[in-house]
């Protein structure tokens, strides 16, 4: 037991990120019924959109751009993370607007708008960054590793996961406790109440997307040193994404965060036994869960099941 | 969108005037593709993939069943024609029988689990096992040679009585594939205009109803399903032919996306030969658009998503819309 203690820690580790990755997804997922499958290409644009500002890509010629990179790493990684996000976010405004002619159709064909613009940015990306595998710089402060019990931990790992917690709780907060996100629930759960209550429910609809995009550009930067950055980086991480949308069951954040813990636990401990076969414990996860509970975990009925 | 009303109940005659242009083209395609400036074996290739997509279009567009994972089962067929060559013997048929046989075994393997699921949850379901093939394909390395896949796998000869033909040349390999693919759309055109085809778009249009009607919906899905894998594998066992190896890059997500696109640009939801349409423009935009710019998937995906926007009906119905009666109401597409 004591030997699979760092494999648990592992993995509740890349659990508490796998739920920083489905956080948006499962956001637009739960108050859209929109399948976004460009999220895993926006996660991969906000990496890339970070990556840019830290090593100032398109102004470095500028006075300004000189007196950036004389700034420490950690000053222009903080603004990193929040300007890839922000772009992230637009993009994520622009996928919306293309999204509206689908709505009130079948779920199929918000999923297949968002397949080709997934496969529109990861060609923007192509062209723009080029294909070859690139690093994001993180500040010395989080970087490295350490020793706990004689085993090593790589404390940037740590710092991903206490950030994804502040992350979930973030969005919880948000959803539960403020006006907007009382709003947001209920358009989820009867727009037309909501419409008839007087809130503009495709200014609703905007916004939510455009966050949801937002959360997945933030996990983009917060993941990508961990993983690398790659053009293709996107199919990587919307089918963990889904799977624990799907397992957690649609429309509960909860579900999805169990999910995610429970997912990332069968990975880290496949990893222990059978490295080679680990990413599939995912897939094993998902078939079990749904032989018994159709819905997943804490799933509730949906639109997306007609 | 295909309406009840449309289809005749009994189909006639499978030889209808967009049957025998298909036919004529896909008999005469060696005759004219050199001197439009394209090459003999991207016929080869057009004639497998529309294979693989008319039969794909049976579960997509007729029972609305939208799989995102059907690249699997052409992966399926065409490891089954390799690992027959290399392990049991070199044979055309034996290998191409084999490629059916497990595309269909996996097909009713999966269509079972999946069958009593609809809508997004069955695209979600069917991504999930397709990539769980593609990972064992990966991962299974001393079995199915892992990343690299199957290479050099053999092209046997095709022996008709006395005659023994060499497939190797790309152009009698054409003759073979173009006959296959002739023969296997007769076949889907007359089930989807008999009383089975009426009843998958019965299913599509309100799965409720026809259960209510007395139809056995679960099994319905479950032998389309079946039989759009099984025309897969035979696709698939074509393909490892074609590329003489079979790799687990044609089980990914981004290929069973692909087939998704080119039967809906195609217009697959409206029409049976909105498949065939699709693939074509596929293949044209990857060679003319390809040879102009690098980026053509770039300008091929826009195309799609402004498709899915503003007339998700596909190239067929654009097709249709032109051929709108004086009173307005579109043509009847029973035969189309």
């Amino acid at each position: 037991m004591l030997a699979l203690l760092p494999h648990i820690v592992n993995g509740l580790t890349l659990g508490l990120l796998f739920a920083l990755i489905a956080l948006g997804f499962m956001l637009i997922v739960g108050v859209m019924e929109v399948i976004n499958l460009a999220h895993g290409s926006l996660f991969t644009l906000g990496a890339y959109l970070a990556l840019s500002t830290i090593g100032a890509d398109w102004f470095a010629g500028t006075g300004f751009g000189s007196w950036w990179l004389g700034l420490p790493v950690a000053a222009r990684y903080v603004v990193a993370l929040a300007l890839g996000p922000l772009l992230a976010g637009a993009a994520g405004l622009l996928l919306e607007l293309c999204l509206r002619p689908t709505y009130g159709k079948a779920p199929l064909y918000g999923l297949l708008l968002t397949f080709g613009a997934a496969l529109v940015i990861e060609e923007v990306i192509r062209l723009v960054w080029g294909t070859g595998e690139q690093h994001l710089p993180i500040p010395a402060g989080i970087d490295g590793a350490f020793l706990l019990g004689g085993l090593i931990f790589s404390t940037y790992k740590f710092f991903a996961a206490g950030f994804s917690i502040v992350a979930i709780l973030g969005v919880w907060l948000f959803l539960e406790r403020t006006p907007y996100g009382a709003i947001i629930k209920a358009g989820a759960h009867d727009s037309e109440m909501v419409r008839a209550l007087g809130y503009d429910l495709s200014k609703l609809r905007l916004l939510v997307f455009g966050f949801g995009a937002a959360l997945a550009g933030l996990a983009g930067v917060i993941m990508a040193p961990i993983w690398g950055l790659r053009p293709h980086l996107g199919i990587d991480v919307v089918i963990p994404a889904f799977l624990i949308i799907v397992i957690g069951g649609v429309g509960s954040f909860w579900g999805a965060v169990i999910a995610a813990i429970l997912v990332g636990l069968a990975v880290g401990v496949t990893g222990a036994y059978a490295p080679a076969w680990s990413l599939l414990s995912m897939y094993v996860l998902l078939v079990l869960v749904l032989g018994f509970r159709s819905r997943g975990l804490l799933g509730r009925k949906s639109a997306l099941e007609n | 969108m295909i309406t009840l009303s449309d289809i005749p109940r009994r189909g006639g005659s499978p030889f209808t005037w967009p049957m025998g242009l298909f036919l004529a083209g896909l008999a005469t395609a060696p005759l004219w593709l050199a001197p439009i400036g394209l090459y003999q074996y991207l016929g080869v290739e057009i004639a497998i993939w529309i294979l693989f997509a008319l039969g794909f279009n049976l579960l997509f567009g007729y029972i609305g069943l939208h799989s995102f994972g059907h690249g699997a089962y052409l992966g399926i067929g065409a490891y089954a024609f390799g690992l027959f060559q290399k392990n049991v013997d070199v044979s055309l048929w034996g290998g191409l029988g084999a490629a059916v046989l497990a595309a269909t075994l996996a097909g009713a393997l999966v269509g079972a689990c999946l069958s009593h699921r609809r809508g997004i949850y069955f695209a979600l379901m069917s991504i999930g096992f397709g990539q769980l093939f593609w990972f064992s394909a990966i991962k299974l390395r001393h079995i199915t040679g892992g990343e690299d896949g199957l290479l050099g796998i053999p092209r046997p000869d095709l022996v008709i009585g006395g005659w023994r033909f060499d497939l190797n040349d790309n152009a009698a390999f054409y003759w073979f594939v173009a006959a296959i693919t002739g023969l296997v759309t007769l076949v889907l055109w007359r089930l989807a205009n008999a009383p089975f085809g009426r009843v998958l778009q019965a299913i599509r249009q309100n799965e409720t109803r026809a259960s209510f009607v007395g139809y056995d919906v679960w099994r319905y899905k479950w032998a389309t399903f079946t039989l759009s894998a099984a025309v897969a594998g035979l696709a698939g066992g074509l393909f490892a032919m074609a590329q003489q190896s079979a790799y687990p890059d044609v089980m990914s997500l981004h290929q069973s996306g692909l087939i998704v696109m080119m039967v809906l640009v195609g217009g697959g939801l409206v029409s049976f030969w909105g498949p065939v349409l699709g693939v074509l423009l596929y293949f044209i935009a990857r060679d003319v658009l390809g040879g102009l710019t690098e980026t053509w998937l770039l300008w091929y995906g826009l195309m799609f998503v402004v498709m899915v926007m503003v007339r998700p009906e596909g190239v067929a119905g654009l097709l249709q819309g032109l051929r709108r009666r004086p009173d307005g109401r579109p043509a009847p597409l029973g035969k189309a």
